[in-house]
């Protein structure tokens, strides 16, 4: 009895929220959505339309969707590990590291429309390509977007350690690389998790905005902007459809990492 | 000397010396590049070039001092900032209210919620401005979506943070659903529900400021638009860029600070 009722519990789960999308898209592709929100085809085309226009371009498409998508990774993976130093340089000398915690985070209270155009300015003599220029710039944003973070959850993760613990590996006489590489180090692991699961998204959106600013038109979210300029709006549809899928990939791809590393400690 | 050294302690402190050194890091670059380029202040200029240019009363445009004009835009730029939030807030709590009370809605909108998350939104405000076809109010609208699911979604973990045991007890007293939402489920996701606040108010900034650089009018974004092209002086670009940031932190010190006031219990709890 309670088993069954587990399944239909389950089972609602998975279709409620289902039959809600496809109304949704029926909707939409029935000219309804439209008379809603007062628009035209033109400006909403039906979902048809849209992949109609992703498999036409798929070449020019993929070329925008790989240079954001490069500037995300690169820019995630440079500033958690560099949050990550932060956060361990804060745990060695927690009284000078703690403040340079503090103006770290308040880094990621700057609107990302304030800094990209200053990083910009700043790359400009790094290269004599606009696109090598442009690409670094970019990912600077990104790093510095996604180093708050990290720093701040992995400092958490490094020193909220379970009680005596630090106690037991001072009784073995453990040296401090031990602690950390022993004790510091595994506890951190969900906590960088944490971390990831905020920057993730954040380093999609920021990568898409910085292209705005950006002096070499590359990148989904450019081609966003520059088709609604010239009222392109099916192709612009058909990018941010990509760019929407990007920021869908680049998650469930950091949940199953989650799941796999997660799933050894569990059983211990 | 004991007192000095009490003083160097404390974490303001730190985070005092840390503000001077890269203070001091932005002067060194500022020294360097105004040696080296022709128009320093378009690339790094001195701190003090930039306070100076805030108290300066030469007039940038018409009548407007540059200040001034920073302020004007500001003003239209942080209300409908205000306004979106506001919004955002008050739907993503009434959203949490909803799927907690009733569960097929939590069915339904929950995954939603999580995909919301996944999207980039400002990527997308190009073509919300199209929809609307009004730029105030996409402004607004994005706004919105960005307050709107960090809210629900926190507030929705602050309700199912509440135990089992005082589930119980409300039950033992047979105490109602108002009683029960009123005096329990509430006031105990408020932390929750500020942790949403706190993560979207820089955002609500954001999303208004970057709406701005999308069309001609008023605000921040279109100002800073305009002075990154060169039509007017570059110091007012860098009032904007420090203008933003500052307001971007003290939205979320002042989210900080309300929580403060309002959850005097989360006060002890810290001690």
């Amino acid at each position: 009895m309670i088993k069954k009722r587990i399944s239909v519990d389950s089972a609602t789960s998975v279709v409620y929220p289902l039959a809600f999308g496809i109304i949704i898209v029926l909707m939409w592709q029935s000219g309804m959505l439209h008379k809603i929100l007062k628009t035209d085809e033109y400006i909403l085309p039906y979902p048809t339309r849209i992949f109609q226009i992703i498999s036409e371009n798929s070449d020019k498409i993929s070329q925008n969707a790989a240079s954001s998508v490069f500037v995300t990774v690169t820019g995630l993976v440079l500033g958690s590990i560099l949050g990550y130093l932060a956060a361990i340089g804060a745990t060695v000398s927690p009284r000078f590291g703690k403040g340079g915690l503090t103006v770290i985070s308040a880094f990621n209270a700057i609107p990302i429309v304030a800094m990209a155009p200053v990083i910009m300015n700043w790359t400009k003599d790094i290269s004599s390509k606009a696109e090598i220029r442009s690409t670094v710039a970019k990912i600077i944003v990104v790093t510095l977007m996604c180093m708050a973070s990290m720093s701040i959850n992995a400092h958490r993760g490094l020193n909220e350690l379970k009680p005596f613990s630090l106690d037991l590996m001072k009784s073995y006489a453990a040296d401090k690389k031990t602690v950390f590489l022993k004790l510091r180090l595994p506890n951190s692991i969900p906590y960088v998790f944490t971390a990831l699961k905020v920057s993730v998204p954040a380093s999609v959106i920021t990568a898409l905005v910085s292209e705005y600013f950006a002096e070499y038109r590359a990148g989904v979210g450019r081609q966003i902007r520059e088709n609604i300029l010239i009222a392109q709006y099916a192709t612009a549809w058909a990018y941010i459809a990509v760019a929407c899928l990007i920021g869908i990939i680049l998650f469930v791809l950091l949940l199953m990492a989650e799941s796999i590393f997660l799933r050894k400690r569990r059983s211990h | 000397m004991e007192k000095l050294k009490k003083l160097a302690n404390t974490k303001y402190f730190m985070t005092i010396m840390w503000i001077l050194i890269l203070v001091a890091l932005w002067e060194v670059f500022a020294i360097i590049v105004s040696h080296t380029k022709r128009t320093p202040e378009n690339i790094l200029p001195h701190l003090s070039g930039i306070i100076e240019s805030v108290f300066s009363r030469r007039t940038v445009n018409g009548d407007q001092t540059a200040v001034k004009m920073v302020m004007v835009n500001a003003a239209a730029t942080l209300s409908r900032a205000g306004i979106g939030y506001v919004v955002g807030i008050v739907s993503g709590f009434a959203l949490a209210l909803l799927m907690s009370l009733w569960k097929p809605i939590e069915k339904i909108a929950f995954p939603y919620l999580m995909l919301i998350q996944m999207i980039p939104i400002l990527g997308m405000a190009p073509i919300i401005n199209a929809l609307t076809g009004d730029i105030n109010k996409s402004r607004i609208v994005i706004a919105a979506i960005l307050t709107f699911y960090p809210v629900a979604t926190n507030t929705l973990a602050g309700f199912k943070s509440v135990q089992k045991e005082k589930h119980e007890l409300m039950y033992s007293y047979a105490a109602g659903k108002i009683r029960i939402y009123t005096k329990m489920m509430i006031p105990s996701c408020i932390p929750y529900f500020f942790t949403g606040l706190k993560i979207s108010a820089p955002m609500a900034i954001t999303a208004s400021i970057l709406v701005d650089t999308l069309q001609g009018g008023i605000g921040l974004g279109c100002l800073l638009s305009q002075a990154l092209k060169g039509a007017m002086t570059r110091y007012v670009f860098w009032q904007i860029v420090f203008f933003s940031a500052i307001i971007g932190i003290l939205s979320f010190s002042i989210m900080g600070l309300l929580e403060y006031i309002i959850c005097p219990y989360k006060r002890t709890q810290k001690n």
